[in-house]
């Protein structure tokens, strides 16, 4: 018989390296028509970094997504990053990202602020103008400023930029110190159903609430959920490394190393919980890891909910579920009939 | 004088017309759409907006995918490139006696063929280099590479690496963490098996336990798991007249894989060029150098472009996963379910080599108490050598497996307390400005507004208990 359970599990996570420095750098070059490339040496990995990264930049200088372009990941032609690890991209990455854009704008600034009889630092870059703050109707397209600065007067908008996580290294003995700038936070709840004759657990639906600051793009922050919790699915239930007595993989292959597929999935409700944290870019934080962090841990307290018995070691496979529910119930595990 | 080019062209390809063309153009993408640009789709208007933060942006990479033309290592191909493959021990711990290459050498096709001696440093690693890039005297799990071979077709290197005749003194192995950790155990390196232990204290954890209602005590294991990225770890390096080595990679961070490049092939950084090609997944696994030195070194022996791609078996055996974990947890309670004093113990099973062990173990401990406000913590961790494979970066440096352990015990002490789940972790979550276990101030913190926005969309109405 098939018994309901749900399980709840929150967590925390930190965003970047452990104390050690983990700078990126970047570089914003603004063409004469007002779009713009960026230059990273962080590596698209499949999360939408390059569009996030995009849209900081666009943010930025005022413009939209589409008018930016990024380069990426070429040791010859982009600036440092310490890579697409530790959650980091969007906070670190996007940082220098913010910083060298606003290098780049601050050129514009100067130059547009004669023309427009203001001082620089009254200049606002929206919706793809310079213009005064407080005063829109007086504004310059950023393409006329940007054809300006380079054209006429000789000062290409530029900025190069880098930024790294403040942190106090952590005492030997103690453990005592700032070893992360910030944390983002999350909780996750599973409902699952548990076969009790069969030990089969599905996992039917997933409420994820997740803070990553600002969301930079609230489609790629679902996606990242998404795809985090489809991994904590394979650790909670499928996945495991098998070895013999002699140290040698026994499932070394995706037949019989079981992952996760569009079939295991439950439904996934994404929730971004609102927040602003002021030392990221435009208040954004991360996301990436932290979506597979509670999710096992959800699905087990549901085991426990739905057939009241407890399973201390992952995965929860089948076998285990049902031979901890029989041991629950006195019963004897029934062993297969021999070959 | 087009006609007169193309002749040239012709000629200098003349070399190269052997099978390995045909091998070539038989790897390339069977089914390329023929698309004639500029495909006329909507423009996705969330693209054109500003201000550009908070868009649902599109993907910059995601026509690309969508139509099957992004160009990932294995639809690359270079005019006159070979294939290399490694040999894995297939052994847990050995002591290598010999290797022999002559009859792999002597193949037809087989262009070059390199062991552990060829590599001028032969270790690397992101924080201890106990990592060789080929095996020259020692191995240490059963996916160790002990030599590589480029041929002209993928299946004469595979063919190739069965000539290879090597010749071990099996050792005894430690497969098991807590066997690891005694001293009479056999060594994986050297210097001992429990490589880094961490420590974090704060508070008082005896008058914790002492002044607490209820003392709760559970040990929770997790297993070992691979990345399962659906793109292999792959690389083409190709080696210029002006020796300057240019490495197409899978690998996330190519700032430190240059420098690791740098030190294995005891060459100055301005000569590596790494280029990052759009990966199919990394999660960790994918973050330092693998076969690159392997391929740049075939590339130098052999005036070729040399590519790599592991085997969906070599993913498993001879790249990173993620360290199981068995975890001791002891937690004292008021009657009222707020935490007083938490004790964690963690010995990770490390593997083989160090890799990122030591920041998934510094993650571990510095997460372990969970989000919790708790005054009295004592964390202490482990991390040991075993003979399987290693354990290094995977989506979450080890919170996973802590999340696990201390939300299967904040259950375990809800029920026995009577308590909703729910409100228990509600009793005891941090705050803006809570102190974590290390000591920071906490800012920007949500777990509160994130455990009552899920219970909201959820529908929470408590557990059975």
């Amino acid at each position: 018989m098939k018994r309901r359970g749900r399980g709840i599990a929150c967590m925390w996570y930190p965003i970047g390296f452990t104390v050690s420095a983990n700078p990126s750098a970047a570089t914003v070059k603004i063409n004469e028509d007002g779009t713009a490339t960026v230059l990273t040496g962080t590596v698209e990995t499949g999360q939408g970094s390059l569009t996030v990264l995009g849209q900081i930049a666009a943010e930025a200088l005022g413009v939209a997504a589409d008018d930016v372009h990024v380069v990426s990941a070429d040791t010859d032609a982009t600036p440092m990053d310490s890579g697409a690890i530790a959650s980091r991209t969007t906070y670190v990455t996007g940082n220098a990202v913010r910083l060298a854009a606003e290098q780049a704008r601050a050129i514009l600034f100067e130059i547009a602020a004669p023309v427009l009889g203001v001082r620089p630092d009254q200049l606002d870059a929206r919706d793809r103008k310079i213009e005064v703050r407080g005063y829109p109707q007086r504004s310059m397209a950023i393409g006329e400023v940007a054809y300006r600065a380079q054209v006429v007067m000789g000062q290409p908008a530029i900025g190069a930029a880098s930024w790294n996580p403040p942190t106090v290294a952590l005492d030997p003995e103690t453990g005592q110190g700032k070893p992360f700038s910030t944390y983002v936070y999350a909780t996750q709840i599973a409902e699952v159903d548990v076969d009790d004759e069969t030990g089969e657990v599905e996992v039917l639906r997933i409420v994820a609430a997740h803070d990553c600051g600002t969301p930079i793009n609230p489609m790629l922050v679902e996606g990242q959920v998404e795809g985090g919790i489809s991994m904590g699915v394979g650790f909670a239930l499928h996945e495991q490394i098998l070895f013999d007595d002699a140290g040698r993989q026994v499932n070394p292959n995706l037949t019989n190393y079981i992952v996760p597929t569009s079939l295991d999935m439950p439904e996934i409700e994404v929730d971004i919980v609102p927040n602003f944290d002021p030392s990221g870019p435009f208040g954004a934080k991360g996301v990436g890891e932290p979506t597979s962090v509670p999710t096992a841990a959800a699905i087990l307290n549901a085991i426990c909910d739905a057939v009241g018995v407890r399973i201390t070691t992952l995965p929860a496979t089948p076998d285990k579920v049902l031979a901890a529910i029989q041991e629950k119930r006195g019963q004897a595990v029934p062993r297969l009939p021999a070959a | 004088m087009p006609g007169k080019k193309k002749v040239a062209e012709k000629q200098r390809q003349r070399p190269l017309e052997t099978p390995r063309i045909a091998d070539e153009v038989a790897r390339l993408p069977a089914v390329v759409p023929p698309v004639a640009y500029p495909i006329e789709t909507l423009v996705p208007e969330a693209r054109q907006q500003t201000p550009a933060v908070g868009q649902r942006a599109q993907r910059v990479d995601g026509r690309m995918h969508g139509l099957g033309q992004t160009q990932y290592i294995d639809d690359l191909a270079f005019p006159g490139m070979l294939h290399a493959r490694i040999k894995r021990a297939g052994i847990a711990s050995a002591r290598i006696v010999r290797i022999d290459t002559s009859a792999a050498e002597a193949m037809p096709g087989v262009m070059a063929v390199l062991t552990g001696r060829d590599i001028p440093v032969n270790s690397f690693g992101p924080s201890l280099q106990d990592q060789p890039v080929l095996a020259a005297e020692r191995v240490c799990h059963a996916g160790d590479g002990v030599a590589a071979v480029a041929a002209v077709t993928e299946q004469i290197a595979q063919d190739a690496l069965d000539r290879v005749k090597v010749e071990y003194e099996p050792l005894p192995a430690v497969l098991d963490p807590l066997a690891a950790m005694r001293e009479d155990a056999p060594k994986v390196h050297p210097a001992g098996n429990i490589y880094a232990t961490k420590v974090i204290r704060k508070g008082d954890l005896e008058r914790g336990f002492a002044e607490s209602d209820r003392v709760f005590e559970g040990r929770y294991r997790t297993q070992m798991v691979e990345h399962a990225a659906l793109e292999p770890h792959a690389a083409i390096a190709a080696w210029d007249p002006n020796g300057r080595v240019t490495v197409w990679c899978t690998i996330g961070r190519i700032t430190l894989a240059r420098a690791d490049l740098a030190r294995t092939l005891k060459i100055p950084m301005n000569r590596i060029r790494m280029i990052g090609t759009i990966v199919g997944g990394n999660f960790g696994g994918k973050n330092e150098i693998t076969q690159e030195p392997v391929l740049a070194l075939l590339s130098k022996k052999t005036g070729r472009p040399v590519k790599g791609v592991y085997t969906r078996g070599e993913e498993f055996t001879a790249t990173t996963t993620r360290h199981p974990f068995i975890m001791d947890y002891r937690t004292g309670v008021t009657k009222d379910g707020r935490i007083l004093a938490r004790k964690v113990r963690l010995v990770l099973d490390g593997g083989a080599y160090c890799s990122w062990s030591e920041t998934t173990l510094g993650k571990a401990a510095i997460l372990a108490a969970g989000p919790y406000q708790i005054a009295n913590v004592l964390v202490e961790a482990h991390v040991v050598y075993t003979n399987k494979t290693m354990t290094g970066a995977m989506r979450g440096f080890g919170a996973p497996q802590v999340c696990f352990a201390y939300e299967s015990q904040m259950d375990e002490i809800a029920q026995a307390l009577g308590l909703d789940p729910l409100e228990i972790r509600l009793r005891n979550a941090f705050v803006e400005g809570s102190l974590s276990p290390t000591g920071q101030v906490l800012h920007s913190v949500v777990v509160r507004e994130s455990l009552l926005q899920a219970a909201q969309r959820f529908g929470w109405k408590g557990a059975r208990s």
